[in-house]
C-alpha cells in the first residue's frame, strides 16, 4: 500500500515536472531570445523577428516559408522565426502569449473586437505613422478592409485576406427542378421547400464547431436591425440587445431548421462542405475563402446566390458578411520598423500576387486577384465582397467573447429544439450587460 | 544505523588511506559532512534525516504546494492573461460561480461520472479480474489481460478521435451498426444531441479504464492466499459465493485505492469531453475540466477560471477525505 502511494506521488511529481515544463516551454524561448539578440547587435546589427500566425498546414505553410525566405534574402540582417499554430488553439495560444514579457513581434489576428481587445490591452503598436510615411504602400491596400482594423481613428493591423460569406448553389439541380434564384427570404424559403420536396437536402450545415452558426446570426441581425442600433449594441460600451429585430433574426434562423440536413449538431462544418461536393445537398453556407477547397473537387456547376433581403428587415440587404484577417505588430516590440518592413513587404502587389495564386486565398490588395492568378468563379468572388457596400463582420470576433458564448451555446440548443430565440436573447442580455460592466 | 556509520567519519590519523577515501564525494562522505553539520549527538540524528527528505519537500513545495496558494490567491482576483493588472474582488468570483447555472451544470455531469465510473470501472473491473483469475480461464487469461489493457496504453486524445468516428451521426459505426439490426429508431447523434453527450463521453473513458482498473484488481486478487478459496469450497460456496465473501473482503484495500483513483479522474475529467463535445450542445455536457478551460483560454477571465480549479480541488480532496475515513486505512 505504502509502495503504491509513494509510487503515486513519484508519478504526480513526474507529471508535475512534466507540465510544468510544457507550459513553461514558450515563454522560456521568448527569453532565450531577446538575450541572443542583445549580443549580436554589436556584430552585425542582426535583428531577430518572432512571427506567429496561424496556418500551420499546406498551402499556407509553405508560402509564408517562402515568404520569409525571400524576406531574408533582400534584408540580411533581419532573421524571422516562424511558428504557427491552427485556429481554435491559436486564439488561446495567442492570448496568453502577448501576457508574457515577450510576446511575438508580429502576430496574426481576426478583425474588429478581437483585435480591438488586443489594441485595448495595450498590445497592438499603432501603425498610422508608418501607414502616413509610406503612402503608396498604403493606398493600394483596400480601404474597406481597413477599416476593422482602425479604433479611434487610428490603424493597428495590416489585412491579408478578405473573405465573405455566401450561398454556394448546386446549378445542376436548380436547373432540373427549374427553380430561379431567390431574391428574398419568402422566395428563398419556397425554394427550399421545392427541393425539400424532391427529396434533396436544401441547406447543408454542420454546426458541432458553433462558430458555423454565428455567421447566420451574424447575417441575420445585419438584416433585421437598423445599422445605427446593431453599432450601439456591438458596441462593449453601450450594448444592450433589446431590439426586438434579435429575436426576429433567431426567429428567422428557426425557419430555416427544417431545411437543413439531419444531426447539425453532430456534424462538423467540413463534413456539410463534403455534402455539398458531393452533391447530396443544393446549397452551402461558406466563405469565399472557401472556393479554392470546393472548385477543384466539384464535377457539377455551380454559383453564388446572395444571401436574400428579408422582407421588413431594417438593415440594409447589400451589406455582406465577412471580414479580413490580418497581422499586428506587438506594441512592446524591439524593432517595430523591421517588423513594419516585413509586413510591407508580405503585402506587396508581388507577393500578394503569389499569395492568391499559392494559397488560393484572397488578399486585400488591390488588384492582386485578376485573371493569372484566380479562377473567374475566384474573381466574382472577390467582386462580390468588393461590391458589398458595407461588412458586417464575423459575429464570433465581432462580439464580446461572452456575448458571443451566449449567442452560440443557445443557438446550438435551439437547433436541438431546446431553446427559444427569447430565452438566447435573455442570456445575451444578461451577458451583454456584464460586458457593460467590465468596459466601464 | 546513524551510529554504526559515524564510526567510519572520524578524522582519525591512523586511517588516512580511508580519509582520503573520503574527500571523493561518496555517499559515506556525505553522510559524514551531515553529522558534522549536526555537531551534538542527539541533534546529528535529528537532522541527518530531514536533510535527507530535503530536496524532495522542496521540488513538492515548489511544483505542487506553491502553485496551490498561489491559485488561491489568483481566484481573489479579476484578471485577463495579456494585462498585466489584476483587480482584487475578495470573494465576488466565488459568489458568482455558486449563482452560475452553468457551474450546477458541470457539477452534475462530473457527479454522473464518478458514479458510472465507479460502477463500471471499480466493480466491473474486479468482476472482470476475478473472472480472469479463476482457475477456469487460467489458460486463456494473458490474453485477455493483454486485450482489455490495451486502450490504457493509448493516448486519450487518440482514443477520443476514434470515437469521434464512431459516434460520428452519418457514416459512424454506431449508428451503422444499429441500423444494420433493425434498430433505426435508435440512431442520433451522440454528442450532438443535449441529452446524449456527455454520456457518449463517459461511455469512451469506461472503455478505456476498466482495464487498468482490472489489472491493479488483479494484483491484489493475486495476492489472496490459496487457502481462504479452498477453504470456502469445502465448505460448499458457490463461485458468486466466493467472490462476495472472499474476494470482495480481501481486496478491501485496493477498492479503496480504486475508487480514490476514479473518483479523482471523475472530477478532473478534460480530454474526452473536449475532444468529443467541446462541452456542447450548449453546455449540456460541460464538466468542471472544460469549463475552466473555457473560463481561462476562451473568455480569458484567469480569476473565474482559477476559482473553479480551487473548488475543484476542493471536491477531490474532499472526497479522498471521507474516503480515508471510510476505509480507515492508509496503514498498509
Amino acid at each position: 500500500m505504502k509502495r503504491i502511494l509513494r509510487f503515486a506521488t513519484g508519478l504526480l511529481l513526474i507529471f508535475s515536472l512534466a507540465t510544468g515544463c510544457s507550459t513553461a516551454d514558450t515563454p522560456k524561448q521568448a527569453s532565450a531570445d531577446p538575450g541572443g539578440n542583445q549580443v549580436s547587435p554589436a556584430a552585425d546589427q542582426q535583428v531577430t523577428l518572432r512571427f506567429f500566425h496561424r496556418w500551420p498546414r499546406d498551402p499556407d505553410k509553405t508560402y509564408f516559408e517562402q515568404v520569409v525566405k525571400a524576406f531574408e534574402q533582400e534584408n540580411p540582417n533581419i532573421k524571422i522565426e516562424t511558428e504557427a499554430v491552427l485556429n481554435d488553439a491559436y486564439k488561446e495560444k495567442i492570448s496568453v502569449l502577448l501576457g508574457t514579457d515577450n510576446p511575438p513581434d508580429i502576430y496574426f489576428s481576426w478583425s474588429g473586437e478581437y483585435a480591438y481587445k488586443f489594441v485595448r490591452g495595450g498590445k497592438a503598436l499603432d501603425l498610422t505613422s508608418y501607414a502616413q510615411e509610406d503612402k503608396a504602400w498604403h493606398d493600394q491596400l483596400m480601404e474597406s478592409q481597413l477599416v476593422p482594423f482602425t479604433l479611434d481613428n487610428k490603424l493597428y493591423g495590416v489585412p491579408l485576406t478578405i473573405d465573405g460569406k455566401t450561398f454556394f448553389y448546386n446549378k445542376d439541380i436548380f436547373a432540373k427542378l427549374n427553380l430561379a434564384v431567390p431574391t428574398t427570404w419568402s422566395e428563398f424559403l419556397s425554394t427550399l421547400q421545392t427541393l425539400k420536396d424532391n427529396g434533396y437536402t436544401p441547406i447543408t450545415f454542420g454546426n458541432k464547431a458553433p462558430w458555423a452558426s454565428s455567421h447566420y446570426i451574424g447575417t441575420l441581425n445585419q438584416r433585421m436591425v437598423d445599422e445605427n442600433t446593431r453599432e450601439k449594441d456591438y458596441n462593449r460600451a453601450t450594448g444592450t440587445f433589446e431590439d426586438p429585430g434579435y429575436v426576429e433574426a433567431l426567429k428567422k434562423m428557426q425557419e430555416l431548421i427544417p431545411y437543413f440536413n439531419k444531426d447539425v449538431n453532430g456534424l462538423d462544418h467540413e463534413f456539410a462542405r463534403q455534402m455539398f461536393i458531393d452533391q447530396k445537398a443544393a446549397i452551402f453556407y461558406a466563405e469565399t475563402a472557401e472556393v479554392r477547397l470546393v472548385e477543384p473537387k466539384t464535377k457539377f456547376p455551380w454559383g453564388f446566390l446572395d444571401f436574400p433581403a428579408i422582407e421588413g428587415g431594417k438593415g440594409n440587404p447589400k451589406f455582406l458578411t465577412g471580414a479580413p484577417e490580418g497581422f499586428m505588430i506587438s506594441a512592446t516590440t524591439k524593432h517595430p520598423k523591421e517588423a513594419v518592413k516585413f509586413l510591407q513587404f508580405l503585402t506587396s502587389k508581388a507577393q500578394a500576387e503569389k499569395f492568391v495564386k499559392d494559397v488560393g486565398k484572397y488578399s486585400a490588395v488591390k488588384g492582386a486577384v485578376n485573371a493569372n492568378t484566380a479562377t473567374p468563379l475566384g474573381i466574382e468572388a472577390v467582386e462580390r465582397v468588393t461590391a458589398a457596400e458595407g461588412l458586417a463582420l464575423w459575429l464570433d470576433t465581432d462580439l464580446d467573447i461572452k456575448i458571443v458564448d451566449a449567442y452560440l451555446a443557445g443557438t446550438q440548443q435551439m437547433l436541438n429544439g431546446e431553446k427559444s430565440p427569447e430565452e438566447i436573447m435573455q442570456d445575451v442580455r444578461k451577458a451583454a450587460q456584464q460586458v457593460r460592466e467590465q468596459s466601464k | 544505523m546513524f551510529a554504526r556509520q559515524r564510526s567510519r567519519c572520524g578524522n582519525s590519523p591512523s586511517n588516512k588511506v580511508s580519509a582520503q577515501k573520503a574527500r571523493q564525494w561518496s555517499p559515506e562522505r556525505l553522510h559524514c559532512l551531515f553529522i558534522h553539520l549536526g555537531g551534538n549527538d542527539m541533534l546529528q540524528r535529528k537532522y541527518a534525516g530531514y536533510l535527507y527528505v530535503l530536496p524532495g519537500f522542496l521540488l513538492i513545495l515548489l511544483f505542487i504546494y506553491f502553485p496551490i496558494v498561489q491559485n488561491i490567491q489568483f481566484s481573489l482576483f479579476e484578471w485577463s492573461a495579456f494585462s498585466a493588472d489584476k483587480t482584487f474582488v475578495g470573494l465576488a468570483q466565488y459568489a458568482k460561480l455558486f449563482h452560475d447555472p452553468i457551474f450546477y451544470q458541470a457539477l452534475v455531469n462530473n457527479i454522473y461520472y464518478a458514479v458510472i465510473s465507479l460502477i463500471f470501472q471499480v466493480f466491473g473491473g474486479l468482476v472482470l479480474a476475478a473472472v480472469l483469475e479463476d482457475k477456469v480461464f487460467r489458460k486463456i487469461s494473458p490474453l485477455f489481460r493483454t486485450i482489455y489493457f490495451t486502450p490504457v496504453i493509448i493516448s486519450i486524445t487518440v482514443i477520443a478521435l476514434l470515437f469521434d468516428f464512431i459516434y460520428h451521426p452519418q457514416v459512424g459505426l454506431l449508428n451503422g451498426f444499429l441500423s444494420a439490426i433493425g434498430l433505426e429508431s435508435w440512431t442520433r447523434a451522440w454528442v450532438g444531441d443535449s441529452a446524449t453527450a456527455i454520456f457518449a463521453a463517459i461511455a469512451v473513458s469506461q472503455w478505456q479504464s476498466i482495464g487498468y482498473i482490472m489489472m491493479l484488481f488483479i494484483v491484489a486478487i493475486q495476492k489472496i492466499p490459496q487457502e481462504l478459496y479452498e477453504a470456502a469450497e469445502i465448505d460448499g460456496a458457490s463461485k458468486i459465493r466466493m467472490f462476495f465473501h472472499v474476494t470482495v473482503p480481501q481486496v478491501r484495500e485496493m477498492t479503496f485505492v480504486t475508487s480514490t483513483i476514479t473518483l479523482a479522474g471523475a472530477f478532473t475529467v478534460f480530454n474526452e469531453v473536449y475532444i468529443l463535445t467541446g462541452g456542447g450542445p450548449g453546455h449540456a455536457s460541460e464538466v468542471l475540466g472544460t469549463y475552466l478551460y473555457q473560463s481561462a483560454f476562451v473568455h480569458d477571465q484567469m480569476g473565474y477560471a482559477s476559482t473553479i480549479a480551487n473548488v475543484i480541488l476542493a471536491i477531490t480532496l474532499l472526497i479522498s477525505l471521507v474516503q480515508m475515513k471510510l476505509s480507515k486505512t492508509g496503514e498498509e
